[in-house]
């Protein structure tokens, strides 16, 4: 390397000096970035080091200048420069939060003009003079179970157990309440999903950690179901009945209807093989000599005339006119 | 199906940490996996290396191969990224076809949304250059020079897939002094029929403020390195839809934007030596409760238990009546 460019190169490495560009220099502040449009010269670029480092001078000048230029606010460690919203889009690593669906109480509640009111996770013991927890270790909602007197009113039983009536009481709100969430939850998890789940079936929601592992054990179980079901009528749909077909490595078992026989002795005695020939013969009986049905929309007798399809047929033809239709307003039912 | 199976949540501990892992308004620093095929070189490895000590400590190394190709099943990838909760992929690979190849994929939703494939035609690594080199976790400025990165829908999207990289995450704040300390200078040759994709240069600089006089100071520039110029080889672009979906922006009011986004950090700070400082709160020690020596005659009965059985008999004996 000749010393009159090592000395060039040098010269350039320590410079400071910004070069001239036709087009200015796109700044983004919001995420520390500067884009430079020009096209690179064929002829600068043959001296590519120097050049890239001139450019970065330039571009990098540039976004100083922008950055220092916005409104700071001073801290104890120094000035703090607040950056604005950035202006390239770039990818989210994941889709934006989905809201929840709301609960029966939610939907209820909104159709009802009913305003939430945040309770406390403490209440206040009038008797202790101190807040306890509403429910859990020490709640107030075992205050009945963990007395040691309780009123026994008029009437009641003297085997009755105040105490263990109270905790029944208790469990059962408990599962009450689980319930009612299990309810909301297959509420949810049956709610029309988004377009992107519905063509990938691998795609996995990212708020499927957190629903309920019953909820979509029991779905998963009724698609498998299904899958098995088409599966055997598709087996069993070439002309030996899929006699000679490959089996599959755990392939369901086509569970057939099995034969059932009467007893030869009946179970009811005497009394129930007569009643049973009895119900034989009405059902013949009830047939024999009367002329058969009409289907209900069907043709009907030979050379007899359908009348409800007939009317069908008629009003079809002048545009619905046939229809007697008492309001042909818009308006509101009455 | 996915891979993973799911976790249900035991303790509150786990609950908090899967619920980072949900899908947020606010989100956070994308990490990046660099993990190396069946075959790489020298050169790859090096790259990475470099690659990677730029993206600390939002980024994961694995140094074992893994049989890894991209862009003929991207399954393992995805399966890479569930299990890191990482969306950005550096994959190292080396063949006769596509020697010292690296491949950038970016990840949506725990799916592939991009890849785009990289040679690394020349390097000269960090530790080539004897300079002084930028502080781990300090937030680089980038800069792209050439209309191709306007252009071009190819480079487009290495401009997209660069930026994302290292500086993808939005700051609302940061302290405007001894925090720009390099810069990342990304430059596309120019093009001709000869090169129907020029190589892109990727250049890291150190960054000296000079005081000018004026509020903006001047600028003196250090090569730290890596110097990699690259080649571009196969794109694989994004999804339309999936696309759309990733460039959702979510309302946000502007009082939360002013006030930094909802990430709250209470009674942390960071002093002049650049050391967190926390601060706590405790409530005032009651020296009547001090548990002292514990001894036999010392003992306190459990009063409150026994008295409630030896009253349950009496109470018995009230209600009978």
């Amino acid at each position: 390397m000749d010393v009159t460019q090592q000395l060039a190169e040098f010269a350039a490495a320590n410079s400071t000096a910004v070069l001239e560009r036709p087009n200015p220099v796109i700044t983004d502040a919001g995420l520390l970035a500067a884009f430079d449009n020009t096209p690179i010269d064929p002829e600068e670029y043959a001296n590519l080091n120097p050049h890239v480092l001139a450019l970065t001078l330039t571009s990098t000048q540039a976004l100083i200048s922008a950055i220092f230029t916005l409104p700071t606010k001073s801290t104890s460690s120094g000035p703090v420069v607040n950056l604005p919203t950035p202006v390239t889009l770039l990818p989210r690593e994941k889709p934006l939060p989905k809201p929840k669906p709301p609960t029966k109480w939610e939907r209820f509640a909104a159709a009802k003009g009913i305003s939430h009111k945040k309770r406390d996770k403490d209440v206040w013991d009038d008797e202790k003079q101190e807040w306890v927890p509403r429910w859990g270790k020490g709640g107030k909602n075992r205050e009945k179970e963990d007395q040691w007197l309780h009123e026994v009113k008029q009437g009641e039983g003297a085997d009755l157990d105040p105490a263990k009536t109270a905790r029944t009481e208790r469990k059962a709100r408990i599962a009450k309440n689980e319930k009612q969430h299990a309810a909301n939850l297959s509420i949810a998890a049956n709610a029309p999903k988004p377009i992107s789940t519905l063509r990938d079936p691998t795609f996995k929601s990212s708020s499927s950690l957190s629903d309920s592992q019953e909820v979509k054990q029991s779905s998963r179980n009724k698609r498998k179901a299904e899958l098995e079901r088409s599966m055997l009528i598709s087996k069993t749909s070439t002309a030996s009945l899929g006699r000679y077909d490959q089996k599959i490595e755990g392939e369901p078992k086509v569970k057939g209807v099995k034969r059932k026989f009467e007893a030869n002795v009946g179970t009811g005695g005497f009394e129930g093989e007569r009643e049973k020939a009895l119900g034989v013969l009405k059902r013949v009986e009830s047939t024999v000599g009367k002329p058969k049905k009409a289907k209900k929309g069907g043709e009907g007798e030979e050379g007899g005339l359908n009348v409800r399809k007939a009317v069908r047929f008629a009003s079809k033809q002048d545009g619905g006119k046939g229809r007697v239709v008492g309001k042909t307003g818009k308006g509101k039912r009455k | 199906m996915s891979m993973l199976r799911t976790i249900k949540p035991k303790n509150a501990r786990v609950k908090r940490a899967l619920d980072k892992r949900e899908a947020q308004i606010v989100e956070n620093e994308k990490t990046a996996i660099f993990v190396r095929g069946q075959t790489s070189s020298d050169i790859v490895r090096n790259a990475m290396k470099d690659l990677y000590a730029l993206k600390r400590p939002e980024a994961i190394n694995f140094s074992r191969k893994n049989d890894i190709h991209p862009f003929e099943d991207a399954s393992s990838l995805e399966f890479f990224a569930s299990k890191n909760d990482a969306s950005l992929m550096v994959t190292g690979l080396h063949s006769k076809k596509r020697p010292h190849d690296l491949v950038f994929t970016r990840m949506f939703d725990g799916r592939v949304l991009d890849m785009i494939e990289l040679g690394v035609e020349e390097l000269r690594s960090m530790s080539d250059f004897p300079t002084p080199k930028a502080a781990l976790s300090a937030r680089p400025m980038m800069v792209f020079h050439s209309d191709l990165f306007d252009t071009h829908p190819t480079y487009q999207q290495l401009k997209s897939h660069l930026l994302d990289f290292y500086n993808g995450h939005h700051l609302t704040e940061i302290p405007l002094l001894n925090t720009l300390e390099h810069v990342i200078s990304i430059t596309a040759g120019p093009i001709s029929d000869a090169t129907p994709l020029p190589l892109v240069h990727f250049r890291v600089y150190t960054v000296k403020l000079l005081a000018s006089g004026s509020r903006v100071p001047r600028l003196q520039l250090t090569e730290m390195g890596p110097s990699i110029d690259f080649s571009v080889r196969r794109v694989q672009t994004a999804d339309e839809d999936m696309m759309k979906a990733a460039l959702k922006r979510p309302k946000l009011a502007k009082s939360d934007v002013e006030k930094g986004l909802g990430k709250k950090r209470k009674n942390i700070e960071t002093d002049e030596m650049g050391d967190k400082v926390g601060r706590i709160h405790l409530a005032k020690q009651d020296l009547a409760k001090m548990q002292g020596r514990k001894m036999k005659g010392l003992k306190v009965k459990k009063s409150g238990k026994e008295a409630a059985e030896g009253a349950g008999a009496d109470e018995s004996a009230i209600t009978e009546d």
